[in-house]
């Protein structure tokens, strides 16, 4: 973990207040992504990782749908605090984010160039003209070939590959110094997934830019990141380097998941099938640990009391879990 | 086939189950459609109407036609609550009888273009070679603003109540057989449907068995908006001088008679023109909470033309 | 593009060819002998005889259907019996200001509805929203002509602001004429207006529920960018489509209001030719009214490729 961390997430709360009352699909979750640093957030749909990723650029609408709670450090600031005109400011700017679908993702009625060309002009003093060029050239970093005649297409005439790709030149318009990628090769072809994956890393490592990436598969993160969080229902369960929690997995719900990672020479499309039950609805959340109802440690403790997030002696990887050193052998 | 005679592909275990399920069905209905506020709302209008148009003679006890020379264009008093028009008749008497010719048009138009509607639709859907010329008709039909076509059967039947219930009812199929042979053509592709087609069961009864129950709630939902929609047409064609011919008291009559006395006579068109709103209103109410309850999903396609 | 535009041309002949066989049978309606009904009770064998001789009904059905079409396709839609002129002239004369009316009725929609819709998508159970529930009630249960009555017994009788009935062509300077068609226009419009709110809300509804409006929001688009830039565009077919559509339905309805303000339009025609039993005009003014119809919503299809590149580069 280095020093000083780019984005800082402190017990973040997000909220939905829906008809049937109110949910929390973010609960107190608090992670950290270095400088330069690609970590890997992961978990199973209905985690809360999506929701956690777009909290950070408070994505979702404030007026009817959503509040937050606790603390996200980005450049010296907290995000939560700041005004919606501040906030458009930071959007596409400072933090971008890519999306799962690239197809649904982008407008359909207007050309890529101009997709890219608008979010320079939000966020950069520069001529149309100028825009165009630039966006030509963030095509072409971003390995399109014949961008001059990309740039002119619309969305629908490109491959899916290649949607990625527009979408990630359009997140780097302004060099961002964090991209967010939400399921980037979820939609994807296999080998089309490991070009995009090669691409965020590339660019990872040339631009310094900082990159939190969001998937549900372990395979993803075992190539690509430093660091992963892995998350069940809204909270952090386990968080560490990536090679200390593959070799080590403390948490019962991450050995699962590696139980159900699938060989990384294989078909890496299939969700993750073998933790035993399913996850529950947010408005039935098991008292004490959330994962007591799933996991062949649970005792009594388990099923009353919630446990913290905290490290071992000895270790860095923090884990949720009130087994943990019983798992790590480290006791019995 | 006693295995097949129902009208789900799972086939009840019991008719007691099956009887119980029912009840329990009518129940809930009861239910949401009190807690629906248009239903309700439209259903008491409608119920004050069907009153109004049923003891039409008692409510006021004049004659609609009843001339009174010395009466003439008097403005409302308590003798006259909606006043008198320029023959002196009174008024109330004639929006009463109105509203009663409205409701009746209204009515037949809405009943035989739900029955016709619902052939067309059911064989167009179901048979493919009935479909390319029952539906070519249709969209023919359809492609006339319905207020026009309406004015040029007319003037050619002659004005008069018999011909503008069929002219309204030709004007109106076509909405009717659209949303029937949509949903006709949805029933069809399901499983249990090709299954009997393969058990050798007859077209007919397919058709009438099975496919028809299903369209029956949209097929509902759509008439009680032809209803008010043949009720606006009426009154527009009757204004006009092309429905109901003159003397006799339609809502699109008097408001016709109102035009001519708009300058000092307000409440010749004032009241018919309430009254006329409210009946639409009425049906317009009832027939959204009916979609909402019997057909949550559908849009309003085939309602305005 | 070009096969897009084949095949909606291609589409719209069956239309075409069945509104003409209906408009064709219409005078078949007529209880009795056409012409004779036509000429009224003294009119002498002869002269009726020459008229069906004129009108061609001593032909059989198929060649007079024939004869009929091939002159209509000609512009030829025969002569007016009552007023001693082609059809097309007297379509021509009416249909200056009916064409007026309907333009200014659908503006007067599109300013009301676009905008409220709009509103009320992006601001869900707001007043705009609650607004347009209430106005498109309004809409749907108050016939445009009784509307119509209603305004001009409050802004002409009770106000005085505006003239009652009448018509003042464009020739007449634009004030004037709008003068005229200011409370018929609006009555259509508003009627209009609400049937085309309701669908720009629900459209807008759709399309602000897309994956792209959420990447143009972590782009950092502002809300208003979000709305007119991005979802507007895309929820203009089913918008465009009640446009096309609503043309017919202002037309028929022009066909009402034009004899309530007494407007010389192709209405009037209309019902004055049905008080004439002058058939070959009302078989005229239906007619081109109704492929006029469809003529508009074949343009409304070519637009959705202008605005839509999916369909354009198909």
């Amino acid at each position: 973990m280095s020093a000083e961390p780019i984005l800082q997430i402190n017990e973040l709360k997000t909220h939905f207040h829906t008809e049937r009352g109110r949910v929390t699909p973010v609960d107190g979750v608090s992670l950290e992504v270095g400088r330069g640093e690609i970590v890997g957030i992961v978990g199973e749909s209905g985690c809360g990782k999506s929701a956690t990723a777009q909290s950070v650029l408070r994505l979702f609408d404030e007026k009817r749908l959503a509040s937050y709670e606790g603390e996200i450090r980005f450049g010296g600031r907290d995000l939560l605090g700041l005004t919606p005109k501040q906030m458009r400011g930071v959007r596409g700017n400072e933090i971008s984010m890519i999306f799962q679908d690239p197809l649904s993702s982008l407008n359909p009625v207007y050309t890529i160039g101009g997709q890219i060309v608008e979010t320079l002009r939000l966020h950069r003093p520069i001529g149309r003209k100028e825009a165009a060029a630039k966006a030509i050239e963030l095509l072409r970093l971003t390995g399109i070939p014949a961008p001059e005649r990309r740039a002119r297409e619309y969305p629908h005439q490109l491959s899916g590959g290649m949607r990625q790709r527009v979408m990630i030149a359009i997140a780097l318009a302004c060099e961002p110094r964090l991209l967010i990628a939400d399921e980037p090769t979820t939609a994807l072809d296999v080998t089309i997934q490991a070009q995009i994956l090669e691409l965020i890393q590339d660019l990872n490592r040339r631009l310094g830019m900082s990159v939190m990436l969001i998937t549900h598969d372990l395979g993803v993160v075992a190539e690509t990141c430093s660091r992963v969080v892995v998350m069940y229902l809204g909270q952090v369960v386990e968080s560490g380097d990536v090679r200390d929690v593959f070799k080590a997995p403390l948490h019962p719900y991450t050995i699962g998941l590696m139980k159900a990672v699938p060989r990384l020479d294989g078909d890496r499309k299939q969700e993750l099938p073998d933790v035993p039950g399913s996850v529950p609805p947010l408005h039935q959340i098991p008292q004490g640990c959330r994962f007591a109802p799933r996991c062949a440690f649970a005792d009594d403790k388990c099923r009353s009391a919630m446990p913290e997030l905290a490290a071992l002696p000895g270790s860095d990887t923090r884990v949720r879990c009130w087994h943990a050193g019983r798992i790590a052998g480290t006791e019995d | 086939m006693p295995l097949l005679d129902t009208n789900t592909p799972a086939a009840f275990d019991s008719d007691d189950a099956r009887l119980r399920l029912k009840r329990e069905n009518r129940k809930l209905f009861a239910r949401r459609f009190v807690a629906n506020k248009s239903a309700v709302i439209g259903s008491a209008l409608i119920a004050l109407i069907a009153v109004v148009s049923l003891f039409a003679p008692w409510i006021s006890g004049r004659d609609p036609y009843g001339l009174d020379v010395v009466n003439r264009l008097k403005p409302p008093s308590s003798a006259f609550p909606f006043g008198t028009d320029n023959f002196g008749r009174d008024l109330l008497t004639r929006v009463v009888y109105g509203t009663r010719m409205s409701a009746e048009v209204g009515f037949a138009v809405a009943f035989a273009s739900s029955l016709i509607g619902l052939v067309i639709g059911l064989y167009a859907g179901y048979i493919k070679w009935l479909d390319q010329i029952l539906m070519r008709v249709m969209d023919g039909l359809f492609a006339f603003p319905a207020v026009l076509l309406a004015i040029a059967m007319m003037a050619a039947l002659g004005p008069s109540v018999g011909n503008l219930i069929v002219c309204l009812t030709i004007v109106f199929v076509p909405s009717i057989a659209r949303i029937v042979r949509s949903s006709a053509l949805v029933s069809k592709e399901q499983t249990y449907i090709e299954a009997m087609h393969a058990l050798g069961a007859s077209r007919n009864r397919i058709i009438w068995k099975h496919i028809m129950p299903g369209a029956l709630s949209p097929l509902i939902v759509q008439g009680s908006f032809v209803f008010a929609e043949a009720i606006i047409v009426e009154a527009a064609l009757s204004f006009l001088g092309a429905g109901i011919p003159a003397p006799t008291p339609s809502l699109g009559n008097l408001l016709s008679d109102g035009k001519l006395f708009i300058y000092n006579s307000s409440w010749m068109t004032i009241f018919p023109g309430l009254a006329l709103v409210l009946v639409v209103l009425a049906m317009n109410l009832f027939g959204d909470g009916l979609r909402d309850l019997l057909d949550p999903h559908a849009r309003r396609a085939g309602k305005k033309r | 593009m070009a096969f897009y535009i084949a095949r909606r041309l291609l589409a719209t002949i069956p239309v075409l060819f069945v509104l003409s066989v209906i408009v064709f049978l219409i005078i078949y309606l007529i209880p009795g002998d056409p012409a004779a009904v036509m000429l009224g009770d003294g009119a002498s064998p002869e002269t009726i005889e020459t008229l069906r001789e004129q009108m061609g009904l001593n032909l059989p059905l198929l060649p007079q259907y024939g004869r009929w079409i091939g002159h209509a396709l000609q512009g030829d839609l025969g002569d007016s019996f009552f007023m001693r002129q082609p059809v097309r002239t007297a379509l021509a004369e009416h249909l200056g200001p009916t064409l007026s009316l309907a333009v200014l009725a659908e503006l007067v929609a599109i300013v009301i509805a676009l905008p409220l819709g709009i509103r009320a998508a992006s601001r869900r159970g707001e007043l705009a929203d609650k607004t347009l529930t209430g106005f498109s009630l309004f809409g749907i249960t108050v016939p445009g002509f009784v509307l119509s009555m209603f305004t001009v017994l409050l802004f002409s009788v009770q106000l005085k602001w505006l003239p009652v009935s009448g018509y003042k062509p464009l020739s007449d300077g634009l004030w004037m004429h709008l003068k005229y068609l200011i409370l018929p226009a609006l009555s259509l419009g508003i009627v209009q207006a609400s049937l085309l709110a309701r669908v720009t809300r629900s459209s807008m509804l759709d399309v602000l529920n897309e994956s792209f409006v959420k990447t143009a929001l972590a782009k950092g688009v502002g809300e208003r960018g979000i709305v007119y830039r991005h979802a507007l565009r895309n929820a203009l077919l089913p918008i465009l489509t009640v446009i096309g559509g609503s043309f017919g339905t202002l037309i028929a309805g022009a066909a009402v209001i034009e004899s309530i303000f007494n407007i010389p339009g192709m209405g009037q025609l209309l019902v004055n030719s049905v008080q004439r039993r002058d058939y070959a005009v009302i078989q005229g003014v239906v007619l081109f009214v109704a492929f006029a119809y469809v003529l508009v919503n074949l343009v409304v299809d070519l637009l959705y490729a202008i605005v839509d590149p999916r369909i354009r580069l198909k």
